[in-house]
């Protein structure tokens, strides 16, 4: 058991005997009022989500997890294929459980997957990545606008808007929770 | 903020300007604290606390000069989430309007907001604000009424019929309530227009008036998007009533903060001394800017408001 206060994210907690991992958790102290955390939960296996606003003091059940890391191989549009680098072994996971990491996790790259009890949980990816731009539109001659921006893909395929300097080649550093640009990387 | 000063500046408030560093504070048991020490190499050391709102010199003027008075003012808060909606400081337009009530601050705070609203500003922040009271939404959205709730045993059954087992038998009527309106009620708010909900139950303390006859304070919050970005009090003027209000507070921060080691700030036991029959009729607008500036632009992030917010820093 836990409180409720240290559930972060990634944390895995068991609910009606189904896991979940909180993706999401906000501190919130309604006006004048006691200490409450709001979290989103997600269970990998269905992609359900819950929302559960808890005081900080509730209890929650923990359960014991493992992070192991997985080379990434592929997705066939329904699963994402990985491989676990210690043993070799071969997993998937449905790519409806993480949506958007298609546009993200890159081919070959080994990510730390969490698992309990053997089945893969959850899947971590880095708060920032490095991408190359695959595409870009050229800028607009005479296009001077301070802040002016267009979009681009990435080799994943992920569409990010970004200042118009930025040219296809180059290299982009992006966050992966809110998919913003962040910076041209010059290396 | 220009627009809102020459707003308020034109309706005859006064512009005032209160210290950031106080020897003593309002006790608050929800709001965390920073201190610092004080060192005089002729006075000895003393520690100071940075506010959590200009508040407490704020009242202690409108006693003196019993006119309306506002300021833009740097507030901190401790142990509060730092992200998107959260910074420990932060800037905060306070505005007193004597002679006025609660109702009367709506409609100055919709004049203020609808006056000097930034070009392009989404309508959801603009006037009309809808009003509810805490009750309405808690009857329409959560299908439970404050009114039959009073009883502590009747609110805790409530909540285990609506699947909130309360397991901790000494939880307050307060925290009750909040798990009830935070779970089923405030996600459920209307947001296509700002929302004043009013009436906010007595057991949440504080230094609003109870609305006589009732079992509510005459405090609002407002909320546009489902943030909340301001907070109002009838101001409560009764010495007695401050002066127990502080006493049982003060008890409650030290007797949970000790066994933490966690700021205990100084009270000032003569506070309540400012006001009495003399003091004049107030209503009192906490207003969060950097919420309402980045709710204009169209952002959902105070980084964008905010230089060098500490989430750059330390997430």
């Amino acid at each position: 058991m836990i409180k409720a206060g240290q559930i972060d994210k990634g944390t895995a907690l068991l609910i009606k005997g189904q896991p979940f991992i909180c993706v999401e958790r906000e501190f919130v102290n309604p006006g004048k009022g006691s200490a409450f955390v709001r979290l989103k939960l997600k269970s990998p296996s269905t992609g359900q989500t819950l929302r559960e606003t808890m005081k900080t003091q509730d209890n929650a059940e923990d359960i014991t997890v493992e992070d192991r890391d997985c080379q990434y191989l592929y997705n066939d549009g329904e699963m994402f294929h990985f491989m676990l680098t210690e043993t070799f072994e071969q997993i998937e996971i449905p790519m409806t459980s993480f949506p958007d990491y298609q546009y993200i996790m890159k081919d070959g790259e080994t990510y730390r997957v969490t698992f309990w009890e053997h089945s893969p949980l959850d899947i971590q990816v880095p708060a920032k990545v490095i991408f190359t731009v695959a595409e870009a539109e050229e800028a607009i001659k005479g296009d001077t606008v301070t802040g002016a921006t267009k979009m681009v893909t990435t080799e994943t395929g992920l569409t990010v808007r970004v200042p118009i300097f930025i040219k296809q080649g180059e290299k982009i550093l992006v966050n992966t929770e809110t998919k913003e640009y962040l910076e041209r990387v010059n290396k | 903020m220009q627009a809102i000063r020459t707003w308020l500046n034109e309706r005859g408030y006064l512009e005032v300007s209160t210290p950031t560093l106080s020897p003593d504070l309002i006790p608050e048991p929800t709001i965390q604290n920073f201190s610092t020490r004080l060192i005089s190499e002729f006075l000895g050391e003393r520690e100071f606390y940075l506010i959590p709102s200009p508040e407490i010199h704020m009242k202690k003027i409108i006693g003196e000069i019993r006119r309306s008075i506002y300021q833009f003012s740097r507030c901190f808060r401790n142990s509060e989430q730092v992200g998107s909606l959260h910074n420990p400081e932060f800037t905060m337009l306070e505005y007193y309007t004597v002679d006025c009530d609660d109702e009367s601050s709506i409609a100055i705070t919709e004049e203020l907001i609808g006056t000097t609203a930034l070009p392009g500003c989404p309508k959801e922040l603009l006037p009309p604000f809808k009003r509810m009271t805490v009750n309405e939404a808690c009857s329409t959205y959560g299908n439970f009424d404050l009114d039959h709730l009073q009883d502590i045993g009747k609110l805790r059954e409530k909540a285990r019929s609506l699947g909130f087992p309360i397991e901790d038998h000494t939880e307050s009527w307060e925290a009750t309530f909040n798990r009830l309106f935070l779970n089923l009620v405030e996600p459920r708010l209307p947001q296509a227009c700002p929302l004043v909900l009013c009436d906010y139950p007595m057991q949440i303390e504080c230094l609003a008036k109870r609305k006589a006859g009732t079992f509510y304070r005459r405090r609002w919050e407002l909320y546009a998007k489902g943030v909340e970005i301001a907070n109002c009090y009838d101001e409560e003027t009764d010495v007695q009533v401050i002066k127990d209000y502080y006493r049982r507070h003060y008890a409650m921060l030290a007797s949970q903060r000790a066994p933490l080691h966690q700021v205990i700030p100084d009270v000032d036991e003569h506070f309540a001394d400012y006001f009495g029959s003399s003091y004049p009729q107030s209503s009192g607008v906490a207003l969060g800017f950097d919420r309402l500036l980045m709710l204009e632009l169209g952002l959902d992030n105070l980084g964008g408001v905010i230089l060098f917010p500490l989430s750059d820093i330390i997430l």
